[in-house]
């Protein structure tokens, strides 16, 4: 097995998604609810019991009520902070998986660029690349632009894998199709490969998107200025407790909203292109 | 890492050596001509610093705590997941709840568990939380899946045989399962890393993590980048350690 | 016979296995295909005729030997994008309608595509009503017209078929042979089918070439001399089934051990 194979089937190992079971035969909507959210449920009951019958006080755990209602009630303190951490994440998504997909390409191109790149693409799989957020807040100062850096590499290196993978297992009949048809090597890249390395980038799309949030919170965690990350350090400091825990839900509320999202994006993305 | 090499053809090792020296060379190009600024060492710094006592000790220091982190998280949250996952295949009503479970709580941004756990374990086991999530997370999906795609026809014959959910769980889809389980033990294993460090964000006092954000905070570059190597290396070290084990699973029960 | 319009001369075609061993596909095969004419070649599984056909398509070269078309080497006509090709799994590219599928040739040749004759195709194929379906939403018989039409969009010099057919139930391979038959009557185009269906092949070609087991040679050469355009009557005829069963037999001899892979 080559470097290259090897990263690559982890990455595919880590792009399986949970299995779909089959829901339970019998029951009706009501069971099938409860059979899939009553773990969320437990969670939240758990939470208030919590709460309650520790007899803390709202400084060291606020009650559900408490946050949901800051987060409601004072939704104008989230929004700016919100938006820019998802801008970032955004923006970083794009670049990222631009990047990815031009290596890839590259690669695909030259035998000697993909033989060189290999070992550093490996390299960098093993790098906790979240945990290099310092290094880059000091390499690139302490602003948007390491927000930027740190959400555009953590977008880039699942793009980069599964496109390359892709565009080097295109079914062998249509190569040869195109083969006798006389296509330019552009045209293969163009009208078969690219289009065939689609499902690839939507499974990246669906691995990146939530971790890409995270990275951009955490960045923003430890670097100040705009952003959830900012917004939740500034509350834990200045002891608001109703708001750090509201930040903590609306940041996993937009996670969990990524992750849906960007599953749904692969699931319409793969009928269309398959 | 020599591991992984020992099976590359000669032919791939070649460039590949040339991307690696590259790319060191690059590092220390950019250092020697500060092309990114004072916050970039030459290669030459680090090493020095590397070598010297103080850092050293305090290296090791920070090493032992995020590697007893990580490792402690790592058992954790495997063995933790593995039951969860062993529950969902026993009691199929529980297993879409489990699922979803698993996807929120690995959805959920670590920074969000940060308040409950800081409140709940502490400062200090904040980080071995954390790293256990992250484990957890990536053997409860390997192990989901595993015991799930168990061949049909061999469920059938324990079917037919009679044979309880339990053994049929323990005796066909367990063993079935493990090579695919392995392999997410070689995901988890740097995800634990990765979580000890970031949760030693979040105001523990000694590990890796702590070591990156004061050197950060401080501008005390070489330790910056000497701690950086040193996360990065502990991850390299579990996950090599765990292809190593998924080499031996292979041979021995396929 | 003037200049063939396809000439394989003793080619020998060996794939390289490890350690300096080789398969030998085909051992010295000879054969020659006239303008406009329809040339089935037959053969047991592994005998190598595949590799004929990827030998004429230039997607293989041999060993020994030459191939060429109309005098010139296979990259050439691929080259001024003059072959078409259509094989056992349709190669459909699965994002694109079956209209767009059929104007590939077109835009691979980066020539602007020719619509009317690309209604005119789909008409040819019966798939009219279908043209904005995707690969997915069609029957396999319905893919594979849709491959057919695509191979001869650019009116090729030769047309190229290796087992087009080969993943169709019985019914529709029949279905679909008939139809083959009514287009290639109106089209006349050299045609090489690849094919391990022996009604198949002598309701479709002018000539039939059997192969030996793996090496593949020669075996035997028939002549088909139904009239064109064959219908299903001609399935029918006393003298098609005797075709047929001498055909068989002598396929079902190829096979027989000490030719076929049994020995390797
Ligand atoms: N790329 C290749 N590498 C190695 N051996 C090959 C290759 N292509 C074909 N062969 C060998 O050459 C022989 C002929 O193969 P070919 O595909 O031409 O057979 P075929 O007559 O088309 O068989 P079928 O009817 O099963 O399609 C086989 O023994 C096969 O194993
Ligand atoms: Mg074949």
């Amino acid at each position: 097995m080559t470097l290259a194979e090897e990263s690559e089937r982890i990455v595919r190992a880590r792009a399986a998604a949970p299995v779909r079971r089959p829901a339970p035969r019998t029951g009706g909507v009501v069971r099938r609810v409860v059979s899939r959210y009553w773990t969320i449920a437990v969670l939240l009951v758990g939470w208030q019991l919590w709460a309650s019958l520790n007899g803390y006080n709202r400084i060291v755990v606020p009650q559900p009520g408490e946050v949901v209602a800051d987060v409601v009630g004072n939704s104008g303190a989230y929004l700016p902070d919100l938006l820019a951490t998802l801008g970032m994440s955004a923006a970083g998504l794009l670049t990222g998986m631009a990047a990815g997909v031009a290596l890839a390409v590259a690669v695909w191109t030259s035998p000697l660029v993909s033989g060189m790149t290999t070992p550093i693409a490996l390299i960098m799989r093993s790098v906790p690349v979240v945990a290099m957020i310092p290094v880059l807040a000091r390499v690139f100062g302490y602003g948007w632009q390491t927000v930027l850096v740190i959400t555009t590499i953590v977008s880039f290196f699942p793009a980069f894998v599964f496109v390359a993978a892709r565009l080097r297992d295109a079914p062998r009949s249509t190569s040869d199709v195109f083969a006798v048809l006389g296509a330019s090597r552009v045209t293969v890249l163009r009208r078969l490969l690219l289009p065939h390395a689609v499902p690839g980038l939507l499974v990246a799309f669906r691995l990146t998107a939530p971790s890409a949030v995270l990275a951009a919170m955490l960045a923003e965690y430890l670097m100040g200025g705009r952003g959830l990350g900012v917004l939740f350090a500034q509350s834990v400091s200045f002891y608001q407790p109703e708001r750090a825990w509201g930040t903590a839900l609306v940041a996993t509320v937009v996670s969990v909203a990524c992750f849906v999202g960007a599953r749904a994006v692969e699931r319409r993305g793969l009928a269309r292109m398959t | 890492m020599s591991a992984l090499l020992a099976r590359v053809p000669r032919r791939t090792v070649l460039p590949a050596v040339a991307g690696i020296v590259l790319l060191v060379v690059a590092a220390d190009a950019i250092g020697r001509l500060g092309l990114a600024g004072a916050a970039w060492p030459t290669v030459t710094d680090v090493v020095d610093y590397l070598t010297s006592p103080t850092a050293q000790t305090l290296l090791g220091r920070a090493l032992a705590a995020t590697g007893t982190a990580a490792a402690i998280g790592f058992v954790a949250g495997g063995l933790g997941a593995l039951a969860l996952a062993l529950l969902g295949a026993l009691l199929p009503a529980a297993g879409p709840g489990l699922d979803r479970l698993a996807a929120v709580v690995h959805a959920v941004p670590l920074i969000a568990l940060a308040p409950l756990l800081v409140t709940t374990v502490g400062r200090e086991g904040t980080s071995t939380v954390i790293a256990a999530l992250a484990a957890g997370f990536a053997v409860f999906v390997a192990a989901t899946s595993a015991l799930a795609s168990t061949a049909r026809a061999g469920r059938d014959v324990f079917a037919v045989l009679g044979a309880s959910r339990l053994s049929t769980v323990l005796r066909l889809q367990l063993p079935a399962g493990l090579p695919t389980i392995v392999d997410g033990l070689t995901l988890a294993a740097p995800a634990a890393v990765l979580g000890a460090v970031i949760g030693e964000w979040f105001g523990a006092r000694r590990g890796l993590g702590v070591l990156l954000v004061s050197a950060m905070q401080n501008v005390q570059i070489p330790l910056l980048w000497s701690a950086a190597l040193s996360a990065a290396a502990l991850s390299l070290a579990a996950y090599v350690l765990l292809v190593a084990l998924r080499g031996w699973v292979t041979r021995r029960f396929t | 016979m003037s200049q063939p319009a396809i000439a394989l001369q003793s080619v020998v075609k060996e794939f390289p296995l490890r350690r300096g061993t080789a398969v030998r596909a085909l051992d010295r095969f000879d054969l020659q295909i006239a303008d406009g004419e329809f040339v089935a070649v037959l053969g047991p599984s592994g005998c190598g005729k595949s590799t004929v056909l990827r030998l004429v398509a230039g997607l293989d070269t041999p060993s020994e030997g030459t191939v060429t078309i109309e005098g010139a080497r296979p990259a050439d006509l691929v080259r001024g994008h003059r072959l078409g090709v259509a094989f056992q799994e349709h190669a459909l590219l699965p994002w694109a309608s079956a209209r767009a599928n059929v104007e590939l040739p077109w835009k691979v040749a980066g020539r602007p595509v020719d619509t009317a004759r690309v209604d005119e195709l789909l008409e040819l194929v019966g798939l009219t009503g279908f043209a904005d379906a995707r690969p997915r939403q069609l029957s396999g018989g319905m893919r594979q017209r849709v491959a057919i039409a695509r191979a001869l969009a650019l009116t090729p010099d030769v047309l190229l078929l290796d087992e087009p057919f080969g993943a169709l139930d019985a019914v529709t391979r029949r279905r679909m042979n008939l139809e083959l038959a009514r287009i290639w009557a109106e089209e006349r185009i050299t045609t090489l089918l690849v094919t391990h269906d022996v009604d198949e092949a002598v309701l479709l070609a002018d000539r039939v070439v059997v192969m030996t087991g793996r090496p593949g040679r020669v075996r035997h050469t028939e002549s088909i001399d139904f009239p064109r355009p064959r219908r299903t009557e001609v399935t029918r005829d006393p003298a098609f089934h005797e075709i047929v069963d001498r055909l068989t037999r002598l396929l079902d001899e190829s096979d027989e051990p000490g030719h076929s892979d049994a020995a390797a």
